[in-house]
């Protein structure tokens, strides 16, 4: 991973410090967005990232890249516009779990559908930071929002899933409280040739952890270390990794690349795909 | 005559277990029963190896009893005085004089101060026979190839044993790799000629002046939001909370520069770099 | 020009836009206008170009946005119920300044309507159907040679002021074939890159004209894009004298090129005692009224708008000077009509011919109006 120096090359340093809270995990993801992009070469002049609405997508306006911060849930659309018109891009979307999956729910799946060569970052914090704390199309069953105040009776989306079925090429998640994988999946991402998807388990602190009394960002970054069940357990102890105490976990979600195919990517061109 | 027992320790890399295949080899040749066993778990990493060789006309147990073993020969100094309880009362203690600091010695990362125990031959004589100690490894050197140190050491060790050359070579030639039968051969001989030499006589082989990387921790407190991530992910316990709730940077000379702060910074707020190397003495203290 | 023959409405826009540069085209199925996106996916590719049916109209807008910002001159076209859908990315393309041109074949509504009646019911929305103080460009073709002409317009306005511009027709034109020579070449412009380095460049610093600059993504200009208020470097603002600066600016610049917009045709009205006020399809009944009109000796003129937002204030106010009577007609139960009163302001009586069936005005019912809202029209 590209030190602090380098990954500040790549950012705009007049906006900083960013609008994110304190502990909000979003800043993790960015950077290690960001130390990827360097790891896999990629010229700034001929990088774009496209957002929605929401906390994540605020992120994209301090990245020193050409940058557009579109309309809620709408960011591969736009982006799509983007790398058909200009295929020498690298385009990438961030976007939030009520952007993407909700309002945006659409588009994402659409975008998967024709495989067109973007990179799209879902932050997933279970929950619309921006607006207040309310409930969101990931929030867990059971988990207070500020629209969900008994707690969420809705059945949250996978999102992999989700774009596995949509027909995405490439498919991951990994978590903010392993950096050094995440960079690593994002830059087998921004490798990919077609719709690569990465659903990144972020936190927030600021409403779904106080409503929830998940703690603040260490803690909020531990538990999320914790649903990883397959590396946190063994290391549970070690103060090296975020973590508390391990007993009776739920079963954890799947990390790492979970799919990956190659299908004739979208151009819009004549002679089809490439 | 009773079995012979004889312990090659050393560290991984250094040839033990050829070294060991060669003796027990060449006390076949010599028509002795051979048993022999050895433990190298960690040996590509640096970590001990120990060989125990047992021959003689019937040899029961494969392992060297305590205080028995007629010769020790470690590769390596460290590991000499690890396995002098196997020595017999008045044994023989052939020692290649490099030291290689094992990895479990390099702990101290703020001085880098090595614990590694001084060559005192002195001190150990009066429980030894004979005591050898020599510079395999420049012996090696000087012919050609480094590599072939534990082919000195052995050529040392045969002046302890009754194991006639023509055996040795025809071993050394058995197992050592095609195309270096005879620099190991002459490694053997040079091995027998080599004389005693006095530890500060031995240049430092195996163990290069350490320098001491040292860190700077620096926090860009206009960008840091005092989330309090950082100081629970720093497994030195560089970074703590202050009692307002603010970062502050309590101990950057215990920083190892592992960047998990600054990978786990949502602020982009920390900067580790390497600070000017501070020169450590490499060897014993 | 190139020989006379027959084109559709809907061919022409097509065929106007890749004459004028046009090169991405992001689109949804809907009647009445689909054959435009059916003419594009054919011939977009053969000059070069990308076509893309997206999921609905939002993301057509979407997709034609961000391929404006990546250089192309994109466009899109629906009808009402999927213009609707585009109001949100139409105020995006003003707040961010997204040159591109949005072709809405108007049907009857509200809501799915009638979709295969022509309409023009959307002539407000197309002035204040997205939410926002803004302001808008609309032309108002009234025959397929207009549709090829003003569509060329509406890509040389979009890159002069960087605003989406929007071509406003109706299913009947759409659809009506007319014989048409098509110029051999049209007048295009190219939106204006930034003549300093990238390193001075800031995005929304406007020149002269209250028009920024526009450089594409991947010509070496970092730069950002927002919906949000934003300042001179793009970066979003909360302060209200950056946002009171912005919004009067994003107005100024169309104020500054309104000559170049602005655009009334007129016929008859020298000596004329009646004005009719018409756009669109209806002001070719309208056209007809008038010489019907003329032939029973009556005094009558017409006004017709081919720009209808910005709103030709002055040029209306100038038509109607010296006459008795206006007649505004329109395919609404009074919508423009509420313009003309604005701007006639009580000096010359107003009548109105609306029809809100679906179902085109009649020159017969212009001329009736006439004879039933002044003695004397009709001599």
């Amino acid at each position: 991973m590209t030190t602090t120096a380098q990954v500040r090359e790549h950012l705009r340093g007049w906006a900083m410090p960013h609008v994110l809270c304190p502990g909000c995990a979003h800043g993790i993801v960015g950077r290690a967005f960001l130390s990827a992009v360097d790891d896999v070469g990629i010229d700034p002049d001929q990088m774009a990232v496209v957002a929605g609405i929401g906390c994540s997508s605020r992120l994209v306006g301090y990245l020193d890249f050409c940058t557009l911060h579109a309309t809620h849930g709408r960011a591969p659309s736009f982006a799509a516009g983007i790398k058909l018109a200009r295929p020498e891009l690298t385009v990438a979307v961030f976007s939030g779990d009520g952007d993407g999956l909700a309002i945006g729910g659409n588009h994402l799946i659409h975008a998967a559908r024709r495989n067109i060569d973007l990179t799209v970052v879902l932050f997933n914090n279970e929950i619309y930071g921006m607006t207040g704390g309310q409930a969101a199309p990931t929030t867990s069953v059971g988990a207070i929002a500020s629209t969900a105040p008994r707690g969420s009776v809705e059945s949250p989306f996978d999102a992999c899933k989700l774009m596995i079925g949509a027909g995405a090429t490439f498919v991951a998640r990994a978590a903010a409280s392993e950096p050094y994988t995440l960079a690593r999946i994002f830059a087998d991402a921004l490798d990919h040739e077609g719709l690569s998807f990465v659903e990144v388990l972020s936190d927030c602190p600021t409403y779904f952890g106080r409503y929830n009394k998940l703690g603040s960002g260490p803690e909020m970054l531990a538990a999320i270390t914790r649903s990883d069940n397959r590396i946190a357990i063994p290391l549970a102890g070690k103060r090296s990794i975020p973590t508390i105490d391990p007993p009776d976990l739920p079963p954890g979600v799947e990390l790492g690349t979970l799919h990956r195919e190659h299908r004739p990517v979208f151009t819009g061109r004549a002679g089809g795909a490439t | 005559m009773s079995a012979r027992g004889v312990v090659l320790a050393g560290v991984g890399g250094q040839g033990v277990v050829l070294a060991s295949a060669v003796l027990a080899e060449a006390a076949l040749r010599s028509d002795f029963e051979v048993k022999q066993s050895e433990v190298h778990g960690m040996a590509q990493r640096g970590g001990a190896v120990v060989s125990h060789i047992r021959y003689g006309e019937t040899v029961a147990s494969p392992v060297v009893p305590l205080a028995s073993a007629d010769v020790l020969a470690a590769f390596e100094w460290a590991e000499a005085l690890r396995w002098m309880p196997y020595l017999a009362p008045r044994g023989a203690l052939v020692v290649d004089a490099r030291r290689i600091v094992p990895p479990g010695a390099c702990k101290d990362h703020r001085t880098w101060g090595v614990p590694y125990p001084a060559m005192d031959t002195a001190t150990v004589a009066h429980r030894v026979a004979d005591v050898l100690l020599i510079d395999a490894s420049g012996i090696a050197a000087s012919l050609g190839n480094p590599k072939t140190a534990n082919s000195v050491v052995m050529g040392a060790v045969s002046r302890f044993l009754d194991i006639d050359d023509v055996a040795w070579e025809k071993a050394i030639t058995r197992f050592v790799p095609p195309g270096t039968e005879e620099l190991n051969i002459a490694a053997f001989h040079a091995g027998q000629e080599a004389g005693s030499v006095r530890p500060e006589a031995i240049p430092d082989l195996g163990l290069d002046p350490i320098q001491q990387r040292s860190y700077r921790i620096e926090v860009d407190h206009s960008w840091c939001k005092d989330c309090g991530i950082c100081p629970t992910v720093c497994p030195e316990f560089c970074l703590a909370m202050d009692h307002a709730h603010r970062l502050v940077v309590v101990d950057e000379a215990a920083c190892i520069g592992c960047r998990l702060c600054e990978a786990l910074c949502p602020d982009f707020a920390i900067r580790i770099s390497v600070g000017d190397p501070a020169v450590v003495s490499g060897g014993a203290p | 020009m190139n020989e006379p023959r027959l084109i559709r409405g809907n061919e022409a826009c097509a065929l106007a836009a890749i004459a004028a540069g046009c090169r991405f085209y992001g689109g949804y199925p809907i009647t009445p206008s689909s054959e435009i996106a059916e003419h594009m996916a054919r011939e977009l590719p053969e000059v070069g170009g990308v076509f893309v049916q997206m999921e609905d109209e939002i993301s057509s807008l979407g997709a034609v946005i961000g391929a404006a910002f990546a250089g192309a001159k994109a466009m899109t076209a629906t009808s009402g119920p999927g213009f609707s859908l585009m109001q949100e990315h139409i105020g995006y393309a003003v707040m961010a300044e997204a040159p591109c041109v949005i072709v809405d074949v108007m049907r009857g509504g509200p809501s799915t309507g009638r979709p295969t009646s022509p309409s023009q019911g959307d002539v407000m929305q197309a002035r204040w159907g997205t939410h926002g103080d803004h302001p808008a460009i609309v032309f108002a073709p009234a025959s397929v040679a207009e549709i090829f002409e003003l569509t060329v317009k509406a890509f040389v306005v979009a890159e002069r002021t960087r605003m989406p511009v929007i071509v406003l027709y109706d299913e009947v034109l759409g659809h009506t074939a007319e014989t048409v020579a098509l110029p051999e070449e049209v007048t295009v412009a190219d939106r204006r890159k930034p003549e300093v380095e990238p390193e001075a460049f800031l995005p929304m610093l406007p020149a002269n004209d209250g028009v920024p600059p526009l450089p594409a993504f991947g010509d070496g200009y970092r730069f950002h894009v927002t919906g949000l208020v934003h300042d001179e470097r793009g970066f979003p603002s909360d302060d209200p004298a950056v946002a009171g600066a912005l919004l009067r600016r994003l107005h100024a610049k169309v104020e500054n090129h309104r000559s170049e917009i602005v655009d009334v045709a007129t016929s008859h009205l020298d000596d004329a005692d009646v004005v009719i006020f018409a756009y669109g399809i209806v002001a070719r009944a309208a056209e007809e009224a008038v010489a019907m009109a003329r032939r029973q000796g009556g005094r009558v003129g017409l006004v017709r708008p081919r720009t209808l937002w910005p709103f030709p204030d002055a040029e209306i106010a100038e038509a109607v000077r010296g006459a008795r009577l206006v007649v505004v007609c329109e395919m609404n139960l009074g919508q423009m009509l509420l313009e003309v009163e604005r701007v006639v302001a009580g000096s010359v009586p107003i009548a109105a011919v609306l029809r809100g069936d679906g179902e085109p005005i009649d020159p017969d019912e212009i001329l009736a109006a006439l004879d039933r809202d002044m003695e004397g029209a009709l001599p």
